[in-house]
């Protein structure tokens, strides 16, 4: 094992080698984003307008509503989680990706499968269980594909040339094993083997908890543990501590899942050891907390400065939202009116979107100017997709947050009669769309950057992803490089 | 952490435990449940779906309705879905072992339908089925204010001239019928899914549940 840092020469190695498969990925990832965005603001327009697209069989809501959250999360969800743990696994091991061209049959299949299953879905094949709709020829397409990549990951890990592991590969790590595991057990025990009466939704709650905070967070935080004291050029605060967090959270959330089943037809103990769980894994985010937003401490200039940086503090204070969001709606007191909500709804959307996908984004403006060699071309379309996120996420949050709250009251109130729930909640369907068309416009405004920056026959950008010119524009230039996060680490 | 199978084995026994601990657990409590035989009327609960019924589950399943409808009575004392009469008690485990997949939703854009079959009121099963298909065809027809998606694609629309018409045709007011001529009649799926709608009523209260799930009697405050 070398110990020494990799110098910069070998990690424009490591990022050429991991540049194609990365750029497939992404570029996979970004269209579904689109497509996922475009159905879902369809999906979120037909319940102020239920005539819209209603006389369609396949764009009825009942199929168009999943269809997009599956072409959202396991189309652009997963494709970028593959682009960016690839890169950060073989950056952070010192190593170059190697046989990148089994990757490219890997995204080929991953990608045929994802369109499949929405097509599926859409056709009218949709199992109709939360983030398992996808028909089940599906998933065996969808595993095998993921067998591929995910090998490559730990194969990445395993031929590490550093001596220390850093807090981003444990997660990393992890999340590339509980993924295919959550997956293939849920889909045993609900298609292959299925278990009989309530114990489906227990399976089913079990999985959706597990695939939003065992794969979805890990990889965030992933990139939250290496881009801050990256760009910040300071060695993460509590480091020791880490560990710690790590384990913790692994095993508080996989627990978690319970909480979902408050109030439901299961034996009590199951939604009581979620409930338990949730006040656990508030430790964990407590001490990732102290890590992040330590090393954050004092240095908010800089990070302002830094759009990667501006995007993962959206996705680290969501991050402790979202923990937050999980244990209110714990609490049986207050799962009783937010339940079956809009709130309902928020919680996940905080975690995918808000955590996830923002951390994404952040990622993906720091690592494909150095994958591809370029600067991003529009500065005012990077500014335009940082603008509608930052408002977006917003705007989302308080007003679902009051909206799924009055809801409660109102369905937990037997003399308002329905329809009276429907037109009051209307102008928040109505608020819920137009945050989702500003989404969509940031998204498409990243997507015609991504298409500048990785079209290999494009003259140079003139952007760089900083909102203030810094005095040195390449923070790589003299902070350490890669593993060497040892080096600031602690 | 230097050590990758450290890590490995640490990584697989975090999900390994959460899975014998939560799901295995609960299948060796509960994934044996059987039906339940009343002593009184030697009949078994709950009973099987028809067959028919049993297809419109599947339509149901397909057309996506747990999107916004549950499939859930909460118990007394949590939440209001009794006094919204959604039930006559809240669901228990027991209840959905009939069900071959069991969908209780965790969204209520709609109301509560595990009950629904039993909203008959004085209509005959005949009449209900009609309200359900307008409902599906035309909901505002006979929901007022809802905003449920019409599902024309579930129904045959066609000229009456020149046909006999269709015992099975929807008499829908003139706001919402197609127009002069033509008839609109439910095609075996939607005659299905009503089936299924109207199969979802757990009207049966079973002993052992019923003294379980009741609450707990007020404890005196203080010593």
């Amino acid at each position: 094992m070398n110990s020494t840092a990799p110098n910069r020469s070998e990690q424009i190695e490591i990022d050429a080698s991991a540049r194609w498969p990365v750029l497939v990925f992404f570029g996979y990832a970004l269209g579904w984003l689109l497509v996922g965005g475009v159905m879902q603001l369809a999906a979120a327009m037909q319940l102020h307008q239920p005539g819209f697209l209603s006389a369609c069989e396949w764009t009825t809501h009942g199929r168009l509503a999943p269809a997009a959250q599956n072409a959202l999360v396991y189309g652009w969800g997963m494709n970028a989680a593959f682009a960016f743990g690839l890169w950060l696994m073989a950056r952070l091991s010192a190593t170059t990706l190697r046989h990148g061209g089994w990757l490219f049959v890997a995204a080929k299949f991953w990608n045929t499968g994802v369109a499949l299953g929405v097509l599926g879905i859409l056709g009218g094949y949709s199992t109709s269980f939360e983030l398992l709709e996808m028909p089940r020829y599906v998933s065996l397409l969808l595993l095998t594909a993921y067998a591929l990549i995910g090998v490559w990951a730990v194969t990445t890990f395993s031929i590490r040339n550093t001596e220390n592991v850093y807090a981003s590969q444990w997660y990393l790590f992890g999340a590339a094993f509980w993924f295919p595991w959550l997956y293939a057990l849920a889909q045993v025990m609900l298609f292959k083997a299925p278990v009989r009466g309530v114990l489906q939704p227990v399976v089913n709650a079990w999985y959706a908890h597990g695939l939003y905070n065992l794969w979805f967070v890990p990889v965030a935080l992933a990139a939250a543990y290496y881009f801050l004291p990256k760009i910040l050029g300071k060695p993460v605060a509590n480091y020791y501590l880490a560990p710690l967090a790590f384990w913790w959270l692994a095993i508080t959330s996989a627990f978690a899942g319970g909480s979902r089943l408050i109030g439901a037809p299961v034996p009590v103990w199951i939604p009581t050891l979620g409930i338990v769980a949730n006040m656990l894994v508030v430790v964990g985010v407590v001490i990732v907390a102290l890590n992040l937003f330590g090393t954050l401490s004092g240095r908010h200039a800089a990070a302002r400065n830094s759009l990667t940086l501006r995007f993962i503090i959206i996705s680290i204070t969501s991050f402790v939202l979202a923990a937050a969001m999980n244990l209110a709606l714990s609490m049986r007191g207050f799962a009783v009116t937010a339940q079956f909500t809009m709130l309902d709804g928020l919680r996940d959307w905080l975690t995918f979107y808000a955590c996830f996908s923002t951390a994404m984004f952040g990622a993906a403006y720091f690592l494909l100017p150095r994958l591809t060699g370029k600067e991003w071309r529009s500065p005012a379309l990077v500014k335009a997709h940082f603008g509608a996120t930052a408002l977006g996420v917003l705007l989302m949050v308080a007003g679902l947050t009051y909206a799924g709250w009055s809801q409660g009251h109102m369905l937990n109130d037997a003399a308002v009669p329905f329809a009276a729930i429907t037109k009051a909640m209307a102008p928040w369907f109505a608020l819920r769309s137009a945050v989702l068309a500003l989404l969509l416009v940031g998204h498409v405004a990243f997507l015609i950057n991504f298409i500048w920056i990785a079209c290999p026959i494009n003259s140079q950008g003139t952007a760089a992803a900083v909102f203030r010119v810094p005095p040195d524009l390449s923070t790589e230039a003299h902070a350490p490089a890669g593993h060497s996060l040892k080096g600031v680490g602690p | 952490m230097k050590n990758g199978l450290t890590l490995f084995l640490g990584v697989f026994a975090t999900l390994a435990l959460s899975w014998a601990g939560l799901l295995l657990t609960a299948h060796r409590q509960i994934g044996g449940l059987g039906q339940f035989k009343d002593p009184a009327d030697e009949t078994l609960y709950p009973q099987p779906l028809s067959g028919l019924a049993d297809q419109g589950r599947l339509v149901y399943q397909d057309l996506g309705c747990v999107t916004c409808h549950t499939q859930q009575v909460r118990h007394e004392g949590f939440g209001s879905d009794l006094a919204r009469k959604w039930g006559e008690r809240g669901s228990y485990a027991r209840d959905y072992i009939r069900d071959q997949t069991v969908l209780i939703g965790q969204n209520r854009l709609g109301p509560d339908l595990r009950n629904v079959g039993a909203r008959l009121g004085e209509a005959k099963p005949a009449e209900y089925a009609e309200w359900f298909y307008k409902l599906l065809y035309a909901p505002q027809s006979v929901a007022k204010g809802t905003n449920m998606p019409a599902h024309p694609f579930l129904f045959d629309v066609h000229p009456v001239a020149g046909r006999q018409p269709s015992a099975h045709a929807l008499t829908l007011p003139s706001k919402f019928a197609p127009g002069p001529g033509l008839e609109v009649v439910p095609t075996a799926r939607a005659v299905a899914l009503a089936a299924y709608l109207q199969s979802l009523k757990d009207s049966y209260d079973y002993p052992t549940e019923r003294s379980r799930n009741a609450p707990a009697p007020h404890k005196e405050a203080g010593h």
